[in-house]
């Protein structure tokens, strides 16, 4: 049984009020950091947790807040990026529907850390049922007094807006969500300068993450160096997991980091294992933008040692046969699952959600994704892998925003990995025909059958 | 300076521009869309890509784009690298997945940008076998045309109509590689400056409507270097034709006047010439005549009448100063009225004997604090507008430097700066276009803003005369405007003709002289009425209404107008008057007025684009413009038609028979005019023995283009006047900068080969920016400031003082004439402030009848709010809207 901090109270009826919330111990930071410490030192404590990124990025959080221009007169910002949208993610909208009040304590701790009056959760616009949960969760606190003018008699100020967004993928990225909140349209910006100089209305801004965010008052609440005991390595503390395709038990699990990947898939207290008694045949640990692996790659890293949950575990291999851990989009395929199919569904959002800024992105997954809606509809040829994987490296690397990276990453990886697949598709068109081929005749590598 | 090496050669470059501007200042090729001189760097559409090394010995590099790039030295960088090459055909590659295959049916073809960068690139060969995806186009009004499956989604249109013009209604819609960039909803693009998205644009998508109606492949055009005829500013322009007519106007860049840009009017407002307005024969007594009869006729008029010669702001010096010779200086009168000649007189003095340089309009656009007096100069001089609004940005710009981001980092200085804008003082009759982008504004008549004028310059130098009982938020508002232009580097003061009020001319002149005390680099611009009203001003001449005295006494019975309808200077019952009572009207005149009308004689002149001749903008720059096709016979230049009658009446002649011998004549009889023989190459001028072609070396069709009447191809006319050649025979490398007929270099077709033709990128052209100034300023001026002080305006009762409202599209007397411009032109109306309105039970559109000055009015009521109380704006110049002479009182009529 790992470490619980997130969810911890999550099965404590009524969490999502501010009495219970606060009964169970919330706000404690607030008091703690407000009353007796200093916003550096606050800074100082995160950095010491060793937190890293929860968005996907993995990038020191401390480090990130110590950016911050503080020679600038200019008022400082501090977005919470609630817009989770990559698929296969789900534990921000998780967190924020059933725990709201773990979001607010932490954006009051983490506004006062970096000295911001004013901060914002800018949330993804499909999410607009939590909508009013954050709002009323923003309510209660203000009433409480721990949100608006003099904060607990600190002297501290701190005002919190809920943002909509209007349903763009694109709005995730940090630079992007800066000119949507702006009320722009969301193009990425071109970095320099960074938010941390230039940022929301030309002032000093950081971004984080919801689930970053929700990770401070724990922080504060144990001392960073107790925090960072938690976890392997440089992979500190706990991390949310949102757990999803063929495994029996999909859901939210918070994990401590550096927990074997297999005890993950297998053990009943998590996914509880492939579901139907199948094979496992994939999987995508990290959100629909980190490169896949087989299963044999998955469970065990190119040299033979098992694979933890962790940031470096899971990237051990580097491209060839390793993936990211992400933003903790853990997505499991059985046997009977079609990469071909799945791949195509990913180029289709990611071409969906290309903002259209610069070309190699913006016409570069609209053609992966007509690429790979040929070759799984069975009229592919042999050269469209070999112009599938050009396309994609022409993408990565090459564009103002990671998008372009995420959308070409995983088809690179499709295709090494499981390039027999894609041939099967353009060599038997026919049995391709049927969306759900694979369930009716599981794909069995032709090598392995003359071997055999 | 720093050393550079490309490709391991070393270039000696200006540190601190990015390296795509480098490269193509070197003259080396390096294919870009998103990337504009005017418009800077945005990283989008990843085209300029190169390599970047270490140090020698790295070999691997990375990729950079380098328009996002800046210099730095003893940088290596590789364009030639083969994963640089692989990089720029891929883009180009996924650009053309959704790029129409049309090129030969295209209208762009063949001067497209994405054509000339696709060939460059090297890449040949589609492997993208799908649909591609399609658009519906918008009615964008008459200007131009939209045609969005070409779009390569570059976002150049929207960053030059948004950020650069101030448009609002042009954005960019929908996301992935179904960007849209267009309106809410069909309707004409509301900014003045639409026409330039046809060159903005790298290919297809928006292209030149006017163009469409009577479409020319661009290398199939004959083309002349040309100045614009439609107001004061003298924007460099390339006009083309075929068939005997013209068919395009497009930008010539001048780095010192219009830059890359043009307005709709200047762009658009050529359509007059092929007018069926035109006048293509002599007439006597409205009959039509050959050109001996013609010649006969007026030639024994002069010999026989006392004559006198009306010359006009719209001809060019040849043409005018061939009357004043034939007709006698003391004959010759200026063709406007007598408030726009004194205006220009009083003009012409303070530039000439102030201490203070005139700004260009490139001064203008470095300005970092600018005050207008008097002027909607959207509406007046459209242009000069467009470099104020780049002037605003150049004071936030100074925080550029300190957060260490380039000038040309587009994106970063736009995420910096946001909507900050530098200061900006418009004091106006009514609101302004420029107002969105003013630091405050003051709306008041015309007595009263210069009364403001002469407030400012008290608040700077205490000798002005001080303003007495002004308004206490006004008094403040004076000095925080003395305040802002005293801590400007390169503050300039804008006024003009267009207020018809001389207070507000020298209001303007006071507050420049009191900076100039504190800054040396103070700026001062007048506009100014007509394309030539500074060459006229200059070269003197008396008022008309002398001109009328001098017929209604007698002393004069035959009267001479030269390209002018005296209906648009002089109040109608006056002009009336003065023509009947004159014996004999002479009227040379290219297109059919009123004037004409009442002409006894006409005989045919060129249009712009049949002549040549010189122009003198508002900043006394002379230009030339030339011929761009031989006239059809008889038409002729004026000055032509001057000196076939001369030789017809006594076989003498003038002393000068072709251009350069008037030229020289002009520059040797006016003491102003002097330098003029230097403004254009003379016509023996050659290059390496050849003339300068009028036709690129790819103009097709000329064996054909007339064979329907004779299979023989025709003798090419010659030209006397000018060192250019009517064929595509000639030099084909660069010509001297003011006799620039196109731009085309190896490799680039398109309008984007102008980077070949500058000294530096955004720089001036070789060889200098064309035109000569003509007024230099006296830095030993002894000049005092003026202390003609007006009164306050005071309302009357039952009265309005009636100013004239400007119209960039209705307003000027040739451009309307066009279908394209006319569509945009307004209906008469009469505006009032809201409070008159209520008083005289007016609501809007209800019709109002008025007397000014004698003259009748019945119009449709526009109410305003901004138009300040007691006064009344009269639309200046629309056709068929009466000319009286403003301002005045207006007087309501039961």
């Amino acid at each position: 049984m790992g470490r619980k901090l997130l969810l911890k109270d999550i099965n404590v009826p009524g969490i999502k009020s501010f009495e219970v919330y606060r009964k169970q111990g919330g706000y404690a930071s607030v008091e703690k950091a407000l009353k007796t410490m200093s916003p550096d030192a606050v800074v100082e404590e995160v950095k010491k947790s060793g937190l890293r990124g929860r968005g996907g990025a993995g990038f020191p959080t401390g480090m990130k807040w110590s950016f911050i221009d503080k020679k600038s007169e200019k008022p400082r910002y501090l977005i919470c990026n609630a817009d989770e949208s990559e698929p296969g993610t789900f534990k921000d909208r998780f967190l924020m529907e059933y725990i709201p009040h773990a979001l607010i304590e932490g954006m009051i701790v983490s506004s006062f850390a970096l000295g911001a009056k004013t901060s914002y959760i800018y949330m993804r616009g499909e999410f607009r049922w939590i909508f009013p949960i954050l709002e009323k969760a923003i309510e209660e606190a203000r009433a409480a007094g721990f949100l608006g003018k003099n904060i607990l008699g600190s002297g501290y100020d701190l005002e919190l807006y809920v943002h909509s967004g209007a349903g763009a993928y694109i709005c995730g990225e940090e630079t992007a969500q800066i000119e949507s909140l702006e009320g722009k349209r969301g193009n990425p910006r071109n970095k320099p300068p960074f938010p941390a100089i230039v940022g929301l209305y030309g002032c000093p801004t950081v971004v984080n993450n919801v689930e970053s965010i929700a990770a401070v008052p724990h922080i504060l609440n144990m001392g960073g160096d107790e925090y960072a005991k938690i976890g392997i390595g440089k992979s500190t503390g706990t991390k949310l997991i949102s757990a999803s395709g063929h495994i029996n038990k999909p859901g939210v699990y918070e994990i401590e980091l550096g927990l074997p990947v297999e005890e993950f898939l297998n053990s009943d207290e998590y996914c509880g294992g492939v579901w139907k008694g199948r094979k496992l045949k994939a999987v995508i640990p990290g959100g629909s933008s980190v490169p896949i692996l087989p299963a044999d790659l998955f469970l065990k890293n190119a040299k033979g040692e098992a694979r933890l949950m962790s940031y470096e575990s899971l990237a051990d291999g580097g491209f060839a046969s390793g993936s990211m851990l992400g933003s903790g989009g853990f997505i499991v395929m059985d046997e009977t699952a079609c990469i071909v199919r799945n791949l195509w569904t990913f180029a289709r959002f990611y071409h969906h959600e290309s903002c259209g800024q610069c070309s190699p992105c913006r016409e570069g997954t609209g053609w992966m994704e007509k690429v790979l809606h040929r070759i799984e509809h069975g009229h592919g040829h042999m050269h469209d892998i070999d112009l599938l994987v050009d396309v994609a490296k022409k993408i990565e690397g090459n564009t103002i925003c990671p998008l372009g990276d995420a959308a070409a990453w995983p088809v690179a990886s499709a295709i090494r990995h499981f390039r027999e697949e894609f041939e099967y598709h353009i060599k038997y068109p026919e049995k391709v025909m049927n969306p759900k081929h694979f369930e009716i005749e599981p794909f069995r590598s032709e090598k392995n059958l003359v071997m055999a | 300076m720093a050393t550079l090496y490309i490709d391991n050669k070393p270039y000696e470059v200006k540190a601190g521009k990015n390296l795509l501007e480098t490269c193509l200042g070197l003259g080396l090729d390096l294919p870009y869309f998103c990337w504009h001189p005017s418009l800077g760097s945005v990283g989008a559409c990843r085209q300029c890509a190169i390599k970047v090394f270490k140090d020698e010995t790295d070999t691997r590099g990375r990729i950079v784009m380098a328009c996002m790039e800046p210099v730095a030295d003893k940088q290596r960088i590789s364009i030639a690298h083969p994963d640089a090459v692989e990089f720029r055909a891929n883009v180009i590659e996924s650009l053309m997945t959704n790029h129409p295959h049309d090129c030969a049916v295209c209208d762009e073809g063949g001067s497209c940008h994405l054509q000339d960068m696709t060939v460059m690139s090297g890449h040949n060969y589609r492997r993208f076998r799908y649909n591609k995806r399609t658009f519906q186009n918008q009615d964008l009004g008459p200007f131009i045309n939209h045609e969005m499956n070409r779009c390569i989604t570059c976002y150049r249109c929207v960053r030059f109509y948004r950020d650069y013009a101030g448009g609002r209604d042009l954005n960019a819609f929908a996301s992935r590689s179904n960007v849209y960039f267009g309106r809410e909803e069909d309707g004409p693009l509301e900014s003045e400056f639409s026409g330039n998205l046809a060159e903005i644009c790298p290919t297809g998508v928006f292209t030149d409507k006017t163009l469409k109606e009577h479409y020319t492949r661009k290398w199939d055009l004959t083309m002349a270097p040309s100045v614009c005829q439609h107001c004061s500013l003298g924007c460099n322009t390339i006009a083309g034709e075929r068939y005997g007519e013209l068919r395009m106007i497009a930008n010539r860049y001048n780095g010192e006047v219009n830059g890359y840009f043009l307005c709709d009017r200047g762009r658009f407002g050529y359509e007059f010439t092929n007018s069926d307005l035109r006048i293509r024969q002599p007439f006597i007594s409205k009959f039509p005549v050959t050109k001996q009869q013609v010649l006969a006729e007026v030639a024994t008029d002069i010999k026989k009448g006392k004559v006198i010669g009306i010359g006009s702001p719209r001809a060019s010096l040849q043409s005018n100063f061939a009357l004043k010779q034939l007709v006698g200086a003391d004959r010759f009168f200026h063709g406007v009225s007598d408030n726009d000649h004194n205006i220009a007189d009083l003009i012409v003095k303070i530039l000439k004997e102030g201490p203070i340089r005139v700004a260009s309009m490139h001064d203008v656009q470095q300005a970092d604090a600018v005050l207008i007096l008097g002027e909607d100069l959207t509406n007046t001089a459209p242009m000069l507008a467009l470099a104020v609004r780049q002037a605003v940005k150049q004071q936030p710009m100074k925080k550029l430097a300190k957060a260490n981001i380039p000038a040309w980092h587009d994106a970063a200085a736009k995420e910096l700066l946001q909507d900050e804008k530098g200061p900006l003082f418009i004091a106006s009759i009514n609101t302004t276009k420029l107002d969105d982008v003013a630091t405050a504004t003051y709306h008041a008549a015309p007595d009263d803003i210069a009364r403001f004028g002469f407030a400012i310059a008290s608040c700077l130098d205490r000798s002005v005369p001080s303003v007495s009982n002004l308004p206490g938020e006004l008094q403040s508002l004076a000095q925080r405007i003395a305040d802002a232009l005293s801590n400007a580097e390169r503050p300039v003061i804008i006024s003009g003709a267009s207020s018809q009020t001389q207070s507000v001319i020298r209001a303007a002149a006071n507050v420049a002289w009191a900076l100039h005390k504190k800054n040396k680099n103070t700026g001062l611009a007048y506009t100014l009425a007509e394309c030539n009203s500074m060459g006229l001003a200059l070269m003197g001449g008396h008022r008309l209404n002398s001109a009328f005295d001098a017929v209604m006494n007698g002393h004069a019975d035959t009267v001479i107008v030269m390209e002018n309808d005296l209906y648009r200077h002089g109040k109608a019952a006056d002009v009336d008057a003065f023509l009947n009572k004159a014996k004999k009207v002479i009227v040379f005149d290219h297109i059919v007025h009123r004037t004409v009308e009442k002409a006894h004689v006409v005989l045919p002149a060129g249009a712009f684009s049949e002549s040549d001749g010189i122009v003198v903008n508002n900043e006394g720059r002379a230009q030339r413009y030339f011929q761009v096709y031989e006239c059809h016979e008889p038409i002729q230049e004026s000055w032509r038609w001057i000196v076939d009658i001369s030789k017809f009446e006594n076989n003498v002649g003038m002393g000068w028979e072709h251009f350069e011998g008037l030229t020289r004549t002009i520059a040797e009889a006016e003491p102003l005019l002097r330098d003029i023989n230097r403004v254009s190459p003379p016509a023996s001028y050659r290059i390496a023995g050849q003339k300068i072609p009028r036709e690129p070396h790819r103009y097709s069709g000329r064996t054909a283009m007339l064979a329907n009447i004779n299979v023989s191809e025709p003798k090419p006319p010659v030209d006397p006047d000018s060192p250019l050649s009517y064929t595509m025979e000639g030099y084909k490398g660069l010509p001297p900068s003011s006799a620039i007929p196109f731009f085309w270099t190896p490799g680039w077709n398109s309008v984007q080969s102008v980077n070949k033709y500058q000294e530096e990128i955004g720089g001036s052209l070789k060889g200098g920016d064309p035109g000569i100034r003509l007024i230099e300023p006296n830095l030993k001026s002894t000049l005092s400031y003026f202390t003609e002080l007006p009164e306050p305006f005071v309302p009357m009762k039952d009265h309005l003082w009636t100013v004239p409202l400007f119209h960039i599209f209705g307003s000027e007397e040739l451009s309307v004439l066009g279908d394209a411009v006319a569509k945009r032109a307004p209906q008469h109306y009469i505006m009032i402030n809201a409070l008159d309105a209520a008083e005289q039970k007016l609501s809007e559109n209800q019709e109002l009848a008025f007397d000014v000055e004698g003259q009748l009015y019945r119009l449709p009521v526009k109410i305003s709010t901004t138009l300040p109380k007691g006064l009344a704006g009269l639309p200046y110049g629309l056709p068929g809207l009466p000319n009286v002479e403003l301002p005045a009182w207006l007087i309501y009529k039961k």
